[in-house]
């Protein structure tokens, strides 16, 4: 199953307390561990990977502590921030030595096929000295993944990495949690977690703020009317309908065309949208939810 | 007159090439740069401030040549580095007046325009605190402040955004797309986020192993597809409810990854149907947009029909 | 009270927007001229914080008050203690308060170098119109300017004391000159040595400690040589020794075409030595640039 659960987990250093009493269950699939810098991402993960002790609660795999138990390691690849490689080592001999450590049976085999995974095959007899940002990269996630854990914590995976490295990253997280394993990344930037996982955890300094689908988080956040941008044939008609409408709170006519709408109740309002668009003979031309982006939900959650 | 104009500019060194006959032409406004390969950028950026030369090939920047021109051209542009690059000790008043000095202002001017700059870019009485004691964005701030306030004619902004949590980010790109379009100020800005430069630049270039990939205005990236991007509510199922009724009714329409609904577009009508076929449902419409292609599409087509491991 | 006739109120909205710039821009001679006083000024804390004026201006403090003194007693007790010259010589001067001159280049020489390489600052220099060698050698000048004034002060207090002591205006002006150029060379030795120290290390606290032990290992170890080979009978040694120190080089200089009172061991003897001392010097200022001049041009802007 490998699931990760975290209970009631604080774990503080003198006074800084840089996780503060989180619950949170990891489970199958691709996980987006989110919060702005200095919130505590990479001591979550640090604590799940069995780096770090919690000074409080408990974070087991499977119902197993992961601190101190080597069994239980054997389950966790880990794919660290800090760039900490052995830059004589060529790619091979790195992701082997990594092999041997977790006391696999063949480790030469394994470390190929964990390379061929990355797509290293050709370049794993160079240095490591003379690899790209995005190569250590992979070569780091090789030798996490040489002893095909069931789990997969990768801490800022995609920084700095240029658009084609970040493309690879992606497509290859993906297939990580479409064959079952239990992928969780950290990031602090937004644009990289929409694409690859719609389940996010966000923590914000030291707490967690909020969990599941980003767009059912905004639902949730019932305090804050959405926003929409709406481009009608007749936007004056139409903002004049909505406006007696009880979902919606606001309209604005913008300068450039188009309606800002805000509404407080938005199931209601997205059915009472198309229905009077219809009754009063109004072309919808583009409905746009404007913070429904991940950008907007977080900042929400930054902010409160 | 082109803002940078390079001709088959070429730079390698020992182990990789880092431009390779590079051919590019950037205009006014705000050009976004992006990179497959980290030595291209930077090394580019160094041959147009004139601080290294040329393997072979040239470059002009504001007519001038780069070769031959080099403190010319450093008077007139400013340069945000990508790196931390501010003292510690120094105030960010202090800090901007000595450079705007640096960059061949009178004294008196260099303090004017230090102020003035420093009000731009969003610093309050933090600027007359030590460096030392900024968070990111308010380095940031002052990185770009010092690259102001000589008032180049061009300005070669290097990942702004860099380490900027999402409301920084977001303030930064304004003031990005301010100097572009406000100030008048030919803005060359460098990111791996796509989607940034997107939002802040009229003209995209992509590099690619030190040669042109593709060179176009945004708005060329972004053309639409032809296709409708609806997302309904109301019930779990309320996706492949429409989705049915959309192709019941004659249109073609597919799943488009997670409750979307990707809809050609047939004719000026195909919006009216999705709406109405929503009511008739007793569905919520929550997103109806044109579907755009995105910068990123261009990675994803490679030199050679796939993506190719970098 | 006569009311006037209806005035509308009226006000104005000033444009705070952007302004460009439209006035002079300097050249790179008035730009690296700006840039030797902004050096120079620091040196001595001014332009900067409170807490890095301390320093340079006790040592300058206690660069002084030695001097003070001595033209003090040269004031007042000339006739009673039968003087008619300074106490001690200009050209001694500086090696006897070689420890607060050291001190202060140690200090001070990472200030001006190391920081700008620490902070990778250098490149928003390098991104502007001054160039690479253009920014080293001011930042050379500016330290060796202000070790001069440092070194050079209290040889003017002392002219002053002398002259106000009736000391033969000629003979003097004569030997404070010659002082003063001795101060010059010594100043820029030091500069050199540590600059190009300071280049190397740029950890401040490194780079300070670094220069004071390049500093006065290097006088103590030549002054044992010199005093062991004198013992020895074989001065040669010790003559030679004398260019390894900077103190003791210069006033090696200073006794080879100056003929002042000698302050080291073994002073240079005939011209070849003092011609080598002379070179020596030359070699060390020359060097120190081009050390520095090579090492910037590593720098990745």
């Amino acid at each position: 199953m490998s699931e990760i659960r975290i209970d009631h987990v604080s774990r503080w250093f003198r006074n800084v307390v840089a996780v503060n009493d989180v619950t949170m269950t990891i489970g199958p699939g691709v996980t987006g561990l989110l919060g702005p810098n200095g919130a505590g991402k990479s001591t979550l993960i640090a604590l799940m990977s069995g780096f770090l002790a919690p000074s409080a609660g408990s974070v087991t795999l499977d119902g197993a502590p992961l601190w101190r138990n080597e069994r239980v390691y054997r389950q966790v690849g880990l794919v660290p921030e800090r760039e900490a490689l052995f830059e004589y080592l060529t790619g091979r001999e790195f992701v082997v030595a990594n092999a041997e450590l977790q006391g696999l049976a063949d480790p030469g085999a394994a470390a190929q096929r964990a390379i061929a995974l990355i797509e290293m095959s050709d370049a794993q007899d160079r240095e490591i000295s003379t690899y790209s940002k995005g190569m250590r990269q992979r070569i780091k996630m090789a030798s996490a993944l040489v002893h095909d854990p069931p789990v997969l914590l990768l801490d800022e995976p995609f920084n700095g990495m240029d658009p084609r490295q970040r493309i690879h990253l992606m497509e290859l997280i993906r297939t990580m949690g479409a064959e079952g394993r239990t992928v969780l990344f950290s990031s602090h930037i937004l644009e990289e977690v929409e694409q690859v996982a719609r389940q996010i955890e966000v923590v914000v300094a030291g707490r967690h703020a909020a969990s599941g689908d980003f767009g059912a988080i905004r639902r949730l956040m019932t305090d804050r009317p959405n926003r929409f941008v709406l481009r009608t044939a007749d936007d004056r008609l139409l903002a004049s309908v909505l406006l007696a409408d009880p979902s919606v709170r606001g309209a604005r006519l913008r300068a450039e065309g188009g309606i800002e709408l805000e509404a407080s109740d938005f199931g209601r309002f997205s059915q009472v949208l198309p229905r009077l668009a219809r009754e009063h003979g109004v072309r919808l031309l583009e409905v746009t939810p404007t913070d429904e982006s991940l950008e907007s939900v977080f900042s929400y959650l930054v902010s409160s | 007159m082109a803002v940078i104009e390079t001709t088959g500019l070429t730079k390698t060194y020992p182990r990789v090439t880092a431009l390779d006959h590079l051919d590019v032409t950037i205009g006014d406004g705000v050009t976004g740069l992006v990179g497959a390969n980290g030595a291209g950028k930077s090394t580019l950026i160094k041959i147009l401030l004139g601080l290294v030369p040329a393997t072979s090939g040239g470059a002009t920047v504001l007519g001038h040549d780069v070769a031959s021109e080099g403190g010319l051209i450093r008077a007139l542009v400013g340069y945000m580095p990508e790196h931390d690059c501010l003292p510690a000790d120094v105030s960010a008043s202090d800090l901007v007046v000595h450079l705007g000095q640096m960059s061949g202002l009178p004294y008196a001017a260099a303090r004017e325009r230090t102020s003035d700059v420093l009000r731009h870019v969003g610093l309050a009485e933090e600027r007359y605190r030590p460096i030392g004691g900024y968070s990111t964005g308010m380095k940031q701030r002052v990185k770009l402040a010092q690259a102001l306030v000589h008032d180049p004619r061009l300005v070669l902004l290097d990942e702004p955004t860099n380490g900027l949590d999402p409301a920084a980010r977001d303030d930064m790109l304004g003031l990005v797309r301010r100097i572009g379009q406000e100030f008048g100020i030919a803005v060359l800005v460098t990111s791996h986020l796509l989607g940034e430069l997107e939002r802040v630049s009229d003209h995209v270039v992509i590099l690619d192993s030190g040669r042109l990939l593709r060179s176009s205005a945004t708005t060329d990236f972004l053309h639409a597809t032809g296709s409708l991007l609806v997302e309904v509510q109301g019930r779990p199922d309320a996706d492949k409810l429409l989705g049915q009724a959309l192709v019941d009714a004659g249109l073609t329409a597919r799943p488009a990854g997670g409750a979307l609904i990707e809809v050609e577009v047939r004719d000026e009508t195909t919006r009216d149907v999705v709406r109405d076929l929503t009511v008739d449902l007793g569905l919520g419409l929550v997103r109806m947009q044109d579907r755009h292609h995105r910068i990123e599409d261009v990675f994803r087509e490679g030199v050679a029909g796939g993506v190719q491991p970098v | 009270m006569a009311s006037s006739p209806s005035e509308t109120p009226s006000g104005v909205i000033h444009d705070l927007g952007y302004r460009p710039y439209g006035g002079p821009r300097l050249g790179e001679r008035a730009v690296s001229w700006s840039f030797f006083r902004t050096g120079l000024r620091n040196t001595y804390g001014l332009g900067r914080s409170a807490r890095s004026k301390v320093l340079p201006m006790i040592l300058l403090g206690l660069m002084l008050l030695p001097a003070l003194i001595l033209v003090g007693v040269l004031v007042q007790a000339k006739d009673l203690l039968d003087l008619d010259e300074q106490i001690v010589p200009y050209s001694t001067y500086p090696l006897t308060t070689q420890l607060l001159v050291s001190v202060f280049v140690a200090a001070q020489a990472p200030a001006l170098v190391s920081r700008d390489l620490r902070f990778r600052t250098i490149t928003l220099y390098l991104a502007r119109p001054m160039r690479r060698s253009a920014y080293v050698l001011v930042r050379f000048a500016s330290l060796t300017v202000a070790t001069f004034v440092l070194v050079a002060a209290p040889l003017l207090l002392m002219y002053v004391g002398g002259l106000l002591a009736d000391l033969p205006v000629g003979r003097e002006t004569v030997r404070f000159l010659e002082a003063v150029a001795g101060a010059a060379l010594l100043a820029a030795c030091l500069a050199g040595l540590a600059a190009v120290v300071s280049a190397l290390t740029i950890r401040r606290g490194l780079a300070v400690a670094a220069v004071i032990v390049v500093l006065l290992v290097s006088y103590t170890v030549v002054s044992a040589i010199q005093g062991i080979s004198l013992e020895a009978g074989h001065d040669g040694v010790g003559q030679v020794a004398g260019i390894f120190s900077p103190y003791t080089l210069v006033n090696g200089v200073q006794v080879f075409l100056f003929d002042v009172p000698e302050a080291t061991a073994t002073p240079p003897e005939g011209t070849a030595m003092g011609l080598l001392y002379v070179g020596a010097t030359v070699l060390t200022v020359l060097g120190s640039v081009a050390a520095l001049l090579a090492r910037y041009r590593r720098v990745s802007p």
